[in-house]
């Protein structure tokens, strides 16, 4: 019983520390969003007078919204193809015959390890000569390469789970492998579909080294557009502050709605040797 | 059109993209480090065999920045790892709010780096921080510290704001691994009249060796290639004594405009990646069974 009650004050002491390790940055972000400016370099815990001037100048400073719209667009277009053809390699890989199956698997893993600055002048040669510098299609075709190796990972994994006999009843029926493909097989890792379009979102929302490198004049990206503020040494921290709780808050909001999913996924993914 | 006819179909557009955007890049650098290309020459290229390599071992910022990038890499991983295990252990203890706290692990996990980078900025400020000034009213210290203008501090700073990060999310992994053990062999472990020290020594750690080995791989590679965070919290300085690889070959790329030392530093930062990888040939074997 002592033992019981020792190991449960451990517990909390833990969370406690924990939490507040974690938590800190956030909390301090947030209350300095608010802050006049006065007040930020007393250094006040809490603003004693809330002001919404430094969300005004975050998005006056800069073109926030744009740089917003820019990277939704740029991380969205780049899961959706990374989905398409992730399903369809992993599909591949897990349940047909093809050869070569493991080289296909080495040079994808070894693309999630290498470092990017390995290929970064020749893919900015290749994105130059193409037109594609500073637009939304260069990032997105960049991103969808690095969200793929995610999505082929976690996907052949799902894939393998399901009974092989599954397709086998349906291609007795009738069903052409497509079919089987579409009907059978997709509607059943759906959920798994999902998880892993949440991870490759967040990875390529959060990507700076190439879209810092191919879109430093248009179109820049919510990380791109963040060091922006920074200007002659001089950072107006307020504004700061407010840009990055506006970056912040709906992938906290993303995070928290679909918690069970991606700790699921992340736990998974580590589970795969 | 058969199974394996499709099979065959499906995965020539990511063979496409591979062959484009990876491999072809990854010649190309290899290839370009030979020569000596700079901006100002344009298109002409000259051949200079191993040349780029020699001078880049005689350039004491190359070993500036070789020796922050490893002792970085080494640094954060093993303190990562080391706390995963510790922190994972206290969120599998079965108490009210766990779940809890495997959602709030997620969220320094989930935000840019780049945000993470400049709060961490702002907290170290020396006039206005607060770091400085809890220091300052625990009567720690006497005088403001000015964290990012002295090497030794500023590393440290990045070392805490990367382990902040990512430690989270190793802990969650081994908190995967823990939760794999079954509890039989626990249970067998105590019947046998194991202790609880040796009971994990004996049982628990080496059924985790697979998700440390897989994480402690997958962390040493990413933070090899640490850049976002420098970019945020120092941009190499003070005097580039926190310059990673990959800042000081992007550098040599676009600001100064000389590709082929750019590209020499680029393959020896992959060279050193493949070793890495090589050191877990078990986790890269197992990863790609099929």
């Amino acid at each position: 019983m002592i033992k019981r009650k020792y190991d449960k004050a451990v517990f909390y002491l833990f969370s406690l520390f924990f939490i507040l390790l974690i938590g800190f940055p956030f909390f301090w972000q947030v209350s300095n969003s608010f802050k006049l400016e006065r007040e930020i370099f007393n250094i006040k815990w809490l603003p004693t007078v809330f002001t919404m001037d430094n969300y005004v100048g975050a998005f006056s400073r800069q073109p926030l919204l744009e740089f917003l719209t820019n990277s939704l667009f740029i991380a969205g277009m780049a899961t959706i193809l990374a989905l398409t053809l992730g399903s369809m390699t992993a599909y591949a890989v897990a349940r047909t015959e093809i050869r070569g199956k493991k080289i296909l698997l080495l040079v994808i893993l070894s693309v999630s390890l290498m470092p990017p600055i390995v290929i970064i002048s020749p893919i900015y040669n290749i994105m130059r000569a193409g037109h594609l510098l500073n637009s939304y299609w260069g990032l997105i075709i960049v991103n969808t390469l690095f969200c793929l190796t995610t999505a082929v990972w976690f996907l052949s994994s799902y894939f393998q789970t399901i009974p092989m006999e599954l397709e086998d009843a349906a291609s007795i029926d009738g069903a052409s492998p497509f079919q089987c493909f579409a009907l059978i097989i997709l509607p059943i890792v759906a959920p798994g579909i999902f998880t892993v379009g949440i991870l490759a979102f967040i990875q390529a929302w959060n990507e700076y080294l190439f879209a810092l490198v191919m879109n430093p004049i248009r179109i820049k990206t919510v990380t791109v557009g963040l060091k922006m503020y920074e200007a002659d040494n001089y950072i107006p921290w307020g504004p700061l502050m407010a840009a990055s709780v506006v970056i912040v808050v709906p992938l906290i909001f993303v995070v928290l709605l679909l918690q069970k999913r991606i700790v699921g996924g992340l736990m998974s993914g580590g589970l795969k040797e | 059109m058969t199974r394996k006819q499709m099979g065959y179909l499906f995965i020539t557009p990511t063979i496409l993209i591979f062959a484009i955007l990876a491999v072809y890049p990854v010649m190309e650098t290899i290839g370009l480090s030979f020569f000596k290309s700079r901006l100002q020459y344009g298109n002409v290229k000259m051949f200079v065999g191993l040349g780029n390599f020699g001078r880049l071992f005689t350039t004491a910022r190359f070993y500036i920045s070789l020796r922050f990038t490893i002792l970085f890499t080494v640094l954060t991983v093993s303190i990562e790892v080391g706390l995963g295990l510790l922190f994972a252990q206290f969120m599998n203890m079965d108490y009210k709010g766990k779940s809890f706290l495997r959602v709030i692990v997620l969220i320094p996990w989930a935000i840019p780096t780049i945000v993470s980078g400049f709060i961490w900025r702002f907290m170290v400020n020396d006039q206005y921080g607060i770091l400085n000034y809890i220091l300052l009213s625990l009567g720690v210290i006497d005088n403001f510290i000015p964290w990012l203008s002295q090497p030794v501090t500023a590393s440290a700073v990045l070392l805490f704001a990367d382990i902040w990060k990512t430690t989270p999310y190793v802990s969650l992994l081994v908190l995967a691994g823990l939760q794999n053990i079954q509890k039989s062999q626990l249970e067998a472990a105590a019947i046998d009249g194991a202790g609880s020290f040796q009971r994990y020594f004996h049982v628990v750690f080496p059924a985790l060796k697979p998700v440390l080995a897989t994480a402690t791989l997958f962390r040493l590679i990413q933070s090899f290639k640490v850049y976002t965070i420098i970019v945020a919290l120092t941009n190499g300085g003070p005097a580039n004594s926190t310059e990673s690889l990959t800042l000081y070959t992007l550098r040599t790329y676009f600001d100064a405009g000389n590709y082929g030392y750019g590209a020499a530093l680029a393959t020896v930062t992959f060279i050193i990646s493949i070793l890495i990888a090589l050191m877990f040939l078990k986790v890269i074997q197992n990863k790609i069974s099929i």
